[in-house]
């Protein structure tokens, strides 16, 4: 069995558009046949859940019960993956909590798989949250997702205080999300339905629905972009390398004979 | 092989080539045959085209969301539907960035919706460059090269090839200028103009006449083009493994 996989997806602030990349992450691991579960901390009633109802389950991440639910059920889950929607200003006392109780460890000696999606927003606030997870993600793939998905202007970012944020994250890879179409953005979260099935126009029972077919086009135009981009920064390798045990043991060797 | 429902588009990349013209000429053709038609006239400033056909030819804008759902959610629910789209200079771009970003071609396939361009040509380079473009953007929309000889006497046929070399091209002849205001008259009809000949045939009978002559032969062009190549598709199947 695949060693497991663990993926965050968080911002330290609200409103810059976490669930709806949770949303296409979740979509892209089941058109790759990736057995994924997904946990949404917006407890007590969760976006994410709205829309996988199936899939979503939701947690109170700073609860130690539901910490344990997760972390706990790890290895003896269906699912490779497990993406949890972590609530916005939550990241850092999330990864805060993953240290201390060992999971990091467990990452650091090759047991488990980590993925860290930072959702950043278009101010420069955004970069300071960098410095505070930083400490965290040594061992984790981190990725820096600047959304621009219902943004036409560009990031206000300096060029040189951006260099010295990122100079930091040596490891980490960015990860660019398209702006959308309003009109799009708008009716795939009226349907309330998973992306793929808004872009095949079926609506929560499964039959087919009435979406604008422009809409859809540009939003399929759209998700191709993004899954673009995870292709990119060949997402699935991520687990796909740790599928056997010795694969990751050649690993740890020869990183012992350098 | 389900019968395909043209979706003619007659497009120029610039103004006063005619082709408002062409498109009137098309609709009153195809309307002689009695089968469902419909047009959108996509200059919602200057209109020119929806004055000739009230009830039948609709203005939209496509420069924002609601009108491209307005035009072509409406073609997809209209795929049994003859539709001939005037689209002008000012959206030319536009059009077809939206048509090949939503997946225009696609759609209309699984509707038995044939998009086909004519293309108003004319001698400028980058017309020929556009045309080009548009061909490599668009691999299934078939493309109609379209000679005005009123507003272009040089047609480099090179530089114009149709989507097959059978398809050929369309060729509108040039009317004499003293002739020409009887046609711009306001609710002038070239079919009704026709059936009429109280003197015997004139000139713009004549010029009628070649036109939608021209216009029945691409017909025929197009729908011998359709059964090649559903019969090519056909015969290939069993030689493949052959080979």
């Amino acid at each position: 069995m695949a060693k497991p996989a663990l993926i965050l997806v968080g911002a330290d602030k609200g409103g810059v558009g976490k669930t709806t990349v949770a949303r296409t992450l979740l979509d892209y691991f089941a058109a790759h046949h990736v057995a994924t579960r997904a946990f949404d901390s917006e407890s007590p009633k969760g976006t994410l859940k709205r829309f996988h109802p199936d899939a979503a389950e939701i947690v109170d991440a700073t609860v130690v019960a539901d910490q344990m639910r997760i972390i706990d059920t790890l290895s003896t889950t269906e699912s490779t993956v497990t993406i949890v929607d972590v609530r916005a200003g939550l990241l850092s006392p999330t990864l805060r909590a993953l240290r201390d109780i060992g999971f990091l460890d467990a990452v650091k000696k090759g047991q488990i798989t980590f993925l860290v999606f930072h959702i950043l927003g278009s101010s420069i606030t955004s970069l300071n949250e960098i410095e505070e997870t930083a400490p965290f993600t040594a061992d984790a793939r981190y990725f820096l997702v600047k959304n621009f998905i219902n943004n036409t202007s560009f990031f206000e970012w300096d060029q040189a205080t951006h260099a010295s944020y990122f100079k930091r994250l040596k490891d980490a890879q960015i990860l660019t999300i398209p702006k959308l179409n309003e009109m799009a953005y708008e009716q795939v979260e009226l349907a309330s339905v998973p992306f793929l099935s808004f872009v095949a126009n079926k609506n929560p029972k499964g039959e087919t629905a009435n979406y604008s077919f422009v809409l859809r086009g540009y939003f399929r135009h759209w998700l191709g972009n993004v899954w673009a981009e995870y292709d990119r920064v060949k997402l699935l390798d991520s687990f796909e390398a740790s599928g056997s045990s010795a694969a990751a043991g050649s690993r740890a060797q020869a990183g012992n004979r350098t | 092989m389900p019968q395909q429902t043209p979706l003619y588009i007659v497009a120029s990349q610039h103004p006063r080539v005619g082709k408002t013209l062409i498109a009137r000429l098309l609709i009153e053709f195809l309307r002689i045959s009695g089968r469902p038609l419909v047009g959108y006239d996509l200059d919602p400033r200057e209109p020119t085209l929806a004055p000739f056909f009230p009830n039948m030819v609709w203005t939209i804008d496509i420069a924002d969301t609601p009108g491209q759902m307005a035009l072509f959610d409406r073609l997809i629910a209209d795929h049994w539907r003859t539709t001939v789209i005037d689209l002008g200079y000012g959206l030319f771009e536009q059009f077809f960035t939206v048509m090949a970003e939503i997946g225009f071609e696609g759609e209309a396939r699984r509707h038995s919706l044939e998009p086909i361009v004519l293309f108003v040509t004319d001698s400028a380079p980058t017309t020929a460059r556009s045309y080009a473009d548009l061909r490599r953007r668009l691999p299934e929309t078939v493309f109609i090269p379209v000679q005005n000889e009123a507003s272009s006497f040089m047609f480099i046929a090179r530089d114009f090839p149709p989507t097959r070399p059978e398809y050929g091209m369309i060729r509108i002849p040039r009317l004499s200028p003293i002739v020409r205001g009887v046609i711009d008259r306001p609710g002038f009809s070239f079919a009704t103009y026709m059936a009429s000949q109280p003197g015997g045939p004139t000139e713009v009978h004549t010029w009628i006449q070649t036109i939608f002559t021209e216009f029945r032969d691409l017909e025929l062009r197009l729908l011998v083009g359709q059964l090649q190549s559903s019969l090519g598709a056909i015969a290939r199947e069993p030689t493949r493994p052959a080979q």
